[in-house]
């Protein structure tokens, strides 16, 4: 009876293991036609010589990525990509930690001015982006008829490659620094305030405290914040496109937005699913960073 | 006795004045929105105090006039129902990730979270192809097919995610009472991942509904989602700021109660290890 008790169970078991693998074949088929199958055509056209209106001579190579090389555009977008990320994710950092840790202590009736917070975070990239274009654009915004007054002329930000870069640094960490705060304020619930005390009898000063005791507890959010903000940033679209439309002239133009100006305004199909190959696979590679450290945390 | 020293009382003034800075930073547009908003198209441009009282209601009527509400239905059907049919498919696959005997598990947690990572740009290349050929540009097929490439990942990660925080031993007591694998996922497992499911279609909605890109490139008129028709407000003369204001109020409105609801999930659910 035993067997046959511990050979039904095995059968069992089995029985459900199958089960769990036929749940993930729809998401597995599902993935493979929205996902794969479109990212295998990015790369295939990266090695063609496909255009939009001319169609395509048969040719097939590296020769799209031979000319990446020495494409000065490129490499000016990586330059305002590389900008817009480092500037956003640490102003988005810097915000978010200290709008938490102010937040954090906020007890009683005012708990639920968190909410104010979040409203940003809600608003959708394009709004975000034609808001500050608003707040940018000197005719209109409330911030240079405010200067007015004192006989103060804010500078015309969109003008320069610098201002309008600042213009969609401000937006995106407007818009983004939320996230960061959400993040930081869980984390900060972890830890535990006998800490705290334990380093206020120890006789450290509160910015020391923050430093040597709170700080290095924060350091897995906050390397996962930068990672994720880090990632999304090499996505800029919106605010580049609302607010500065790649300019002045073509200089902010960022990675993402130089691929979709090649594919769909030069019509070089081609050559644009080549930049984004290059994208893709940098974030490849963070990804594989992200899971593998995902992986090391939750086990 | 420290607490009356001046050098106290500066570190403390610094410290409100930081947390002011930081509020006027955080409120300060979505209040010159909602001032714009209800502006007289006369007197956007003058300063608020010099006209305090230039106040319409117009602009609202002006939007429901528009073609605008039509773009946010299609926003609705498109992104609700790329939200419905990822969670369809998205749900059981998160839980089985979660818990059954898998070998690749790593390699499944990375693709998910390559295809939320990638950039679209690397997407919307080949499916425009795709849908010239096929005729799906401006359909809302077509527009679904490309934010399921958004919500899938998203969904199936995040809901891999709350299914893992569920002790494997509840399901495995739901299975040795004699209940099937699709009875306990659905009437154990669900139930008590549910802020972790509401999480994860509210995620999904969210990328979807935000979504401006796949829309500028494959919807045309008819099916334009709200993000791309605010575009419409702008022309090459002139900029209706008004319309725009209330545009992007429309556009944000159906969010907040969403945020409201899931922001203490979003946490956990978009990243999944940040408790350390």
């Amino acid at each position: 009876m035993a067997f046959s008790s511990t050979r039904r169970q095995r059968g069992a078991t089995y029985e459900i293991q199958r089960g769990y693998r036929r749940m993930i074949i729809p998401a597995l088929v599902a993935v493979s036609v929205f996902a794969i199958v479109p990212l295998a055509g990015m790369f295939g056209l990266a090695f063609s010589d496909y255009h939009l209106i001319r169609g395509s001579e048969g040719r097939f190579g590296f020769h799209n990525f031979v000319r990446l090389i020495s494409d000065g555009r490129l490499m000016g977008s990586v330059y305002v990509m590389a900008i817009l990320s480092i500037f956003g994710v640490v102003a988005q950092v810097l915000i978010g930690t200290a709008v938490a840790v102010g937040l954090q202590k906020i007890v009683g009736r005012w708990r639920m001015g968190r909410v104010l917070f979040l409203v940003p975070y809600a608003v959708p990239h394009v709004a975000v982006a034609l808001i500050w274009l608003s707040l940018f654009t000197p005719t209109l915004s409330p911030i240079n008829a405010f200067f007015d007054i004192f006989g103060i002329t804010v500078p015309s930000f969109l003008t320069t490659q610098n201002g309008a870069m600042f213009a969609i640094v401000v937006a995106d960490t407007w818009t983004n620094f939320p996230f960061s705060m959400l993040i930081i304020l869980a984390a900060l619930q972890g830890i535990s305030p006998d800490l705290d005390e334990a380093a206020a009898l120890d006789g450290a000063t509160r910015i020391k405290t923050f430093f040597y005791i709170t700080l290095p507890l924060l350091m897995p959010a906050l390397l996962m914040i930068t990672l994720f903000r880090f990632i999304d940033s090499l996505k800029h679209f919106p605010m580049i496109f609302v607010i500065t439309k790649g300019g002045p002239g073509r200089s902010t133009q960022a990675t993402n937005f130089y691929a979709y100006v090649q594919t769909f305004q030069n019509s070089n199909v081609a050559y644009g699913a080549a930049i984004a190959v290059t994208l893709f696979l940098m974030a490849a590679l963070i990804s594989f960073y992200v899971a593998k450290l995902n992986q090391r945390v939750s086990s | 006795m420290i607490d009356n020293s001046s050098a106290f009382r500066v570190k403390k003034a610094l410290g409100l004045f930081m947390m002011f800075s930081l509020l006027a930073f955080a409120a300060m547009p979505t209040l010159w929105v909602l001032i714009l908003s209800i502006r007289e198209q006369s007197a956007v441009f003058q300063p608020i105090w010099e006209s305090p009282l230039a106040v319409t209601l117009e602009n609202f009527l002006s939007i429901g006039r528009s073609d605008f509400p039509r773009a946010l239905l299609n926003s609705f059907i498109t992104a609700g129902t790329a939200t419905v049919l990822a969670m369809i498919v998205g749900v059981p696959a998160g839980f089985a990730l979660a818990k059954a005997r898998l070998s690749g598990k790593f390699i499944a947690s990375w693709i998910l979270l390559l295809l939320r990572m990638a950039p679209p740009v690397g997407f919307v290349i080949p499916l425009f192809i795709t849908y010239v050929n096929a005729g799906l540009i401006d359909t809302y097929t077509g527009l679904i097919f490309a934010y399921m490439t958004l919500t899938l990942p998203l969904i199936t990660w995040s809901m891999w995610n709350s299914f893992s925080q569920i002790p494997d031993e509840l399901i495995e007591a739901a299975i040795m009472d004699g209940a099937s694998l699709t009875k306990a996922f659905a009437l154990v497992a669900v139930p008590a991942a549910r802020p972790g499911v509401v999480a994860a279609a509210i995620l999904g909605f969210l990328v979807a509904w935000n979504d401006f890109f796949f829309a500028l490139i494959i919807t045309r008129s008819s099916t334009t989602t709200a993000p791309v028709a605010v575009m419409n407000f702008i022309s090459y003369d002139s900029v209706d700021w008004a319309s725009i204001a209330v545009a992007s109020i429309a556009l944000t409105l159906p969010i907040l109660p969403l945020m409201a609801i899931a922001n203490r999930y979003i946490v956990q659910s978009l990243s999944g290890a940040v408790k350390g």
